[in-house]
């Protein structure tokens, strides 16, 4: 197990070293001299040799990428060209309300979601489970921030339950926040919660007609008892592995719904970077949210192992 | 979801897959809402109810009625004609973007799935790099460097499409590859090229054209989004996404809006998921026991 | 229902959807008994036992009465036979590698079902889980229950798949095809196994078989079942001895047949056809650390022998022998790690471009699954004709089809196949098929890997007088390769047993099958079952 959990530790730095180099990359590649896109035509001749001295940019490359990724293992993200500010403030001030969301989405999609695909599963083929599988196809359908749009209408312009946008942030007591969280979190969890409990189910109907299954049958288990004991853990892996993309989704996800409900958070931190070519913080934010991607499918991999004792002992 | 019940599947002739295609509910109704969203769009190279890009201030903001089915937006344009000729744009930008993931990504899978070892090894963990990026992420990046626009969409979005097309290709051709009828043809001699020509693509076809409907649907999406943010299609060129933003600009004031161009976005990606679904157990002859 | 009857089966009919599937089974288990059921594919025993355990698939609809403790199992509710189940009537499958849960470990499972009918507490269930194993020959010291499946083989998985079914010493146990998966030796071995828990325990046992040979030595009872019905019914003794019913003596003729062939003693020329010399196969060691390797694992260890043209040769040998990776290597779609291959004196590991491809020409193989052999998208025509590929000119069209024609001919097809798909075919017919697309280049070799063992007897007795024949008129030397010993004696010049990796045993059939001298080729063949022998010797036990 710790083998594999150290191989699997390899490659996860790998990744982290190759996906960094193609952030890096893609930067470069930006059409132009980048300090001079970034301040635009009107800056001074003074103003851009300056910023390209605090980017390094006269060194040769693999210098600059050395210095960046060094740099930031120390936790010194460079700072932001339009906020004057260290990216590293930046970013500490934003995460706080982009993880919770994502958290609270995954959360809430999960919980849906599982409990859906088992319930459907164990009643399969009866019209119950017909109807539910009805309202996923159409749950896959909905585009989040359609389904954002729609929240705010019923629940912030109509019923006045919740703000329409905006963040109060932690300070003022956790209630507050929490309210303004809750419809970005469940635009988010929707469609994320159809595919899930799609893919459970299916998942289970697929261990159920395994040979073991039948094995426990005869040992005279009911079906329910199989299903729970048996085929569940067994279902896990394909879950498992949708909710690992699913996280990813769930990042890329609040760049647009951030934008729907005026979050101050990474997501929408990153489209305006983009938009304004603030690139420090663009390349800071992106390789931040690409190794939390990794992370988490790594957590994932170490999930596989203990659902599966045969990736314990196999070597990769 | 058993893919693996796509693959080599018994031949049948084509009489046999149209009586199961009219037989299976899911592949009719999402053929039906595909090809209408299909003609819809072609039709609005000829003709459209208004002319979109006309400014009619005096219309603006109206609630559907008979003139306008789904009212007029704020510079007084019909939304109908507009989610017509937005349709062009989802649909091409999809479509485009789903070949470009065929044409790349199919042939790298099974080029991995043929030589294994080494070069799988780098085309694979290559594309668990691709996918650390989440797609959106990365499109916004693409798309924002790049300039805005239905080009670089759909380059953001196709891009994303070859690592999911090599890695369906490569799963389902190495479940084939020690199958004893590629044992057989390599006993006779064929090259690796000739036998993934011959024996592998015929036999994943299927799975691939499953996996294309269902990337085409959330090429639909992400083309929604994308342009939801203002990185798709630019004006004057109607797209549903930037449809939807500047409705939620009328939110408090025209909420029905916000209504057509969300219902065509779910109508279209409904229809090619459960065309997507249908195709799946039509060309499965084992009649399928779930779903 | 007399004293010493179990289960007593009146009139069941079965039918799923609209298809019969049985017909009017009538049959009794005593208890200290073993009843064997065999039939063919399509002969519904398997269905027979499901019904028992009333686990058939959705859509079949049963009638009749099947009896067991004075209740109609037809008519009990799904409660009542989940207390029945695993406690007075336990199963075993045919396929061991699927049929434990892999998430799980042995002990779990064992446990499990003493567990839920008992109550009984986890240690204790575990105690029990303990002895039983060590019952079925799994003694904790090698097999801890806390292992997985995966850690264990497939004739080991059986055993723990048995100890499941026995658990709580059931009245009756059903096993469906439970050495089927497994060689000859660890046949014999689990149908011993199941014959000490029949004595020791004095239940009922139901054993499934598609082979009469198999069972002839176990059973008391017998009931021969074709197409859903019953054909013959009575002791096996007696069943066996006068083969009353002209399909019980088809099946045992089948069984125990042996092919006209006019060059079974024919004499070897010296003209080596191929010639192995010192191969070896080495596959790397498994990583078991981020650092370390284990040591390589030698598949085939320093093999030579020749075949001489027009020779029928047999490899036997238990499964995980190494005979499997002979044969790709023989065929060049694996290379040795040593030694080297010729065919008409050319070294197959050193060809290239046309050199390989006449060697191609002259070396085709016939694989094991006739449904796994075909492109299921191709048609026969296009199939059959795919090693012409490998002749120096392209044929033309109607050459091509001139071509296979010949062969569709040659192995007993007609010319209606031609555009048809592989699973229009039954098993028998794609063997054919298969054999045509072999011999449509004219090969001097034939590699054929287990040809027979998929195949209901009856079949396999024609494909085997198919193999003879095209020894006889073609000349065509084969390579058996097989751990079916009855495919060694039937068509056969020379066999050679071989056992981890090395050949310890090469000599003339009929030598090597009657007096092997190695203890590997001992084991081998005395795991063989032989119908004749078993019937002879049966009678004599009766007197």
């Amino acid at each position: 197990m710790l083998a594999y959990a150290a191989r699997r530790l390899l490659t996860v730095l790998i990744t982290l070293l190759a996906a960094s180099l193609i952030v890096f990359a893609v930067l470069q590649i930006v059409p132009g001299d980048p300090a001079r896109l970034m301040l635009g035509i009107n800056a001074t001749q003074d103003a851009v040799d300056n910023l390209r001295q605090q980017l390094n940019l006269d060194d040769p490359i693999h210098v600059r990428y050395a210095t960046w990724l060094t740099d930031m293992a120390r936790g010194d993200f460079g700072s932001s060209y339009t906020y004057s500010v260290p990216v590293r403030e930046l970013i500490a001030e934003r995460v706080i309300v982009s993880l919770p969301l994502a958290l609270i989405a995954l959360t809430l999609s999960t919980l849906v979601a599982i409990p859906v695909g088992i319930f459907t599963a164990s009643r399969h083929g009866t019209s119950t489970d017909t109807a539910t599988m009805a309202v996923t196809q159409f749950g896959i359908a909905i585009p989040n921030f359609w389904f954002a749009l729609l929240l705010v209408y019923i629940f912030a312009i109509t019923l006045r339950w919740v703000p329409a946008g905006g963040f109060p942030g932690w300070d003022d007591g956790i209630l507050p926040a929490l309210q303004s969280l809750i419809l970005p979190a469940v635009a988010l969890a929707l469609p994320q919660a159809a595919i899930l409990s799609r893919i459970t189910r299916s998942a289970l109907l697929e261990t159920m007609r395994e040979d073991y299954i039948r094995t426990a049958r005869a040992k005279g288990l009911p079906a329910r008892r199989v299903l729970w004991h048996h085929a569940l853990r067994n279902a896990l892996i394909p879950v498992l592995t949708i909710m690992g993309l699913q996280f990813a989704f769930l990042l890329a996800g609040t760049i647009i719904i951030e934008n729907v409900f005026y979050l101050p958070g990474l997501g929408r931190l990153v489209f305006q970077a983009i938009q304004q070519l603030d690139l420090i913080v663009v390349q800071s934010v992106v390789t931040l949210l690409v190794a939390a991607v990794i992370s988490v499918n790594f957590l994932v991999d170490l999930a596989y192992a203990w659902a599966d004792p045969r990736l314990r002992s196999r070597t990769r | 979801m058993s893919d693996a019940d796509l693959l080599a599947t018994e031949h049948d002739d084509i009489g046999q897959i149209i009586k199961r295609a009219l037989r299976n509910r899911s592949f009719l109704v999402g053929l039906v809402i595909t090809l209408a969203v299909l003609a819809l769009a072609l039709m609005s190279f000829v003709w459209t109810p208004y002319d979109v890009t006309k400014l009619v201030i005096a219309d603006r903001l109206k609630a559907p009625s008979f003139a306008h089915w789904f009212g007029t937006d704020h510079f007084g344009r019909d939304i109908a004609s507009m989610i017509m000729e937005g349709a062009r744009n989802s649909i091409a930008v999809a479509l485009v973007a789903v070949a470009i993931g065929i044409i790349i990504g199919v042939p790298i899978g099974c080029w991995a799935a043929a030589k294994r070892g080494i070069v799988d090894e780098i085309l694979m963990r290559s594309s668990d790099i691709i996918f650390a990026f989440p797609a959106l992420l990365s499109a916004v990046m693409i798309t924002a460097i790049f300039g805005p626009g239905a080009v670089n969409a759909i380059i953001a979005i196709g891009i994303f499409n070859i690592p999911v097309f090599a890695r369906v290709a490569r799963g389902a051709a190495l479940s084939i590859w020690p199958r004893e009828f590629i044992l057989a043809a390599r006993a006779s001699g064929k090259s690796d090229a000739r036998i993934t020509r011959e024996h592998i693509l015929p036999n994943i076809a299927n799975l691939l054209l499953v996996q294309g409907t269902i990337q085409f649907s959330l090429g639909i999406l992400a083309e929604a989004g994308l342009s939801y943010v203002g990185l798709g299609a630019q004006p004057p060129n109607p797209s549903w996404g930037r449809m939807l933003s500047e409705a939620q600009t009328m939110m408090s004031l025209a909420p029905q809006m916000a209504i057509a161009p969300g219902v065509a976005i779910i109508i279209t990606v409904l229809g090619l998921n459960l065309l997507g679904d249908g195709l799946r157990d039509v060309l499965d002859p084992k009649l399928r026991r779930d779903r | 229902m007399e004293a010493s009857a179990i289960l007593k089966i009146e009139k069941l009919n079965l039918d799923i959807g609209s298809k019969p599937i049985l017909r009017d089974i009538d049959l009794t288990v005593h208890a200290g008994r073993v009843h064997a059921i065999v039939g063919e594919s399509g002969s519904g025993k398997s269905m027979t036992a499901l019904a028992t355990m009333q686990l058939l698939p959705s859509g079949a609809k049963p009638s009749g009465t099947i009896v067991f403790q004075d209740n109609n199992l037809l008519e009990l509710t799904e409660t009542q036979m989940c207390a029945l189940r695993g406690d007075d009537i336990g199963m075993v499958f045919q396929e061991p590698m699927t049929a434990l849960n892999p998430v799980k470990t042995i002990g779990e499972q064992v446990a499990e079902g003493i567990r839920w009918h008992e109550g009984a507490s986890r240690q204790e269930a575990d105690d029990r889980a303990r002895h039983l194993l060590e019952r079925v020959g799994l003694p904790e010291r090698q097999f801890p229950l806390n292992r997985y499946p995966h850690e264990l083989s497939g004739g080991q998985r059986q055993r723990v798949v048995i100890a499941i079914a026995c658990a709580l010493k059931p009245k009756l146990l059903i096993a469906d095809e439970p050495t089927t998966a497994l060689d000859v030796v660890l046949q014999k071995q689990i149908l011993d196994l199941l014959r000490s828990l029949v004595e020791q325990d004095g239940m009922g046992l139901i054993l499934i078989s598609h082979d009469l040979g198999v069972v002839a030595d176990m059973a008391d009872d017998l009931t021969v079942l074709r197409n859903g019905s019953i054909k013959e019914n009575g002791p096996a003794a007696d069943v066996l001895h006068h083969q009353r019913h002209p399909y019980t003596r088809q099946l045992a003729e089948a069984s125990a047949h042996v092919p006209d062939w006019n060059s079974r003693d024919a004499s070897a020329n010296d003209q080596p056809l191929l010639k192995l010399e010192q191969v070896s196969k080495d596959y790397p060691g498994r990583r078991t650390s981020l650092f370390s390797k284990s040591s390589p694992f030698r598949a085939v260890d320093q093999v030579s022998f020749y075949i001489a043209e027009g020779r029928s040769i047999g490899l036997v040998g238990r499964s995980g022998c190494g005979k499997s990776t002979l044969a790709r290597m023989i065929l060049a779609l694996d290379q040795p790690s040593s030694g080297s291959i010729k065919l008409n004196d050319v070294d197959t590991v050193k060809a290239t471009g046309d050199e390989m491809e006449s060697l191609r020409r002259d070396m085709q193989v016939v694989f094991q699954d006739p449904y796994g052999s075909f492109n299921p998208r191709r048609t026969v025509e296009w199939l059959v004709s795919e090693p012409l590929h490998t002749l120096p000119d392209a044929p033309s069209q109607s050459e091509r089809r001139e071509r296979v024609l010949e062969a569709l001919r040659e192995v007993g097809m007609t010319k209606d196949a031609l555009n048809r798909y592989p699973h229009e075919f039954s098993g028998g017919q794609r063997q054919r098929l298969a054999i045509a697309r072999a011999i449509i280049t004219r090969p001097k070799l034939i590699v054929a890997d287990e040809p027979v063992s998929a195949l209901d007897v009856s079949i396999r007795a024609q494909i085997l007088d198919l193999f003879a024949e095209l020894n006889d008129h073609l000349g065509i030397a084969f390579l058996f390769i097989t751990h079916d010993l009855t495919v060694a004696r039937a068509i056969t010049h020379e066999v050679m047993v071989m056992d981890a990796g090395r050949i310890v045993e090469h000599g003339p059939s009929s030598k090597v099958l009657k007096h092997p001298e190695t203890a590997a080729a001992r084991a081998l063949v005395d795991a063989a079952p032989d119908l004749q022998k078993s019937i002879k010797s049966r009678m004599t036990d009766i007197g």
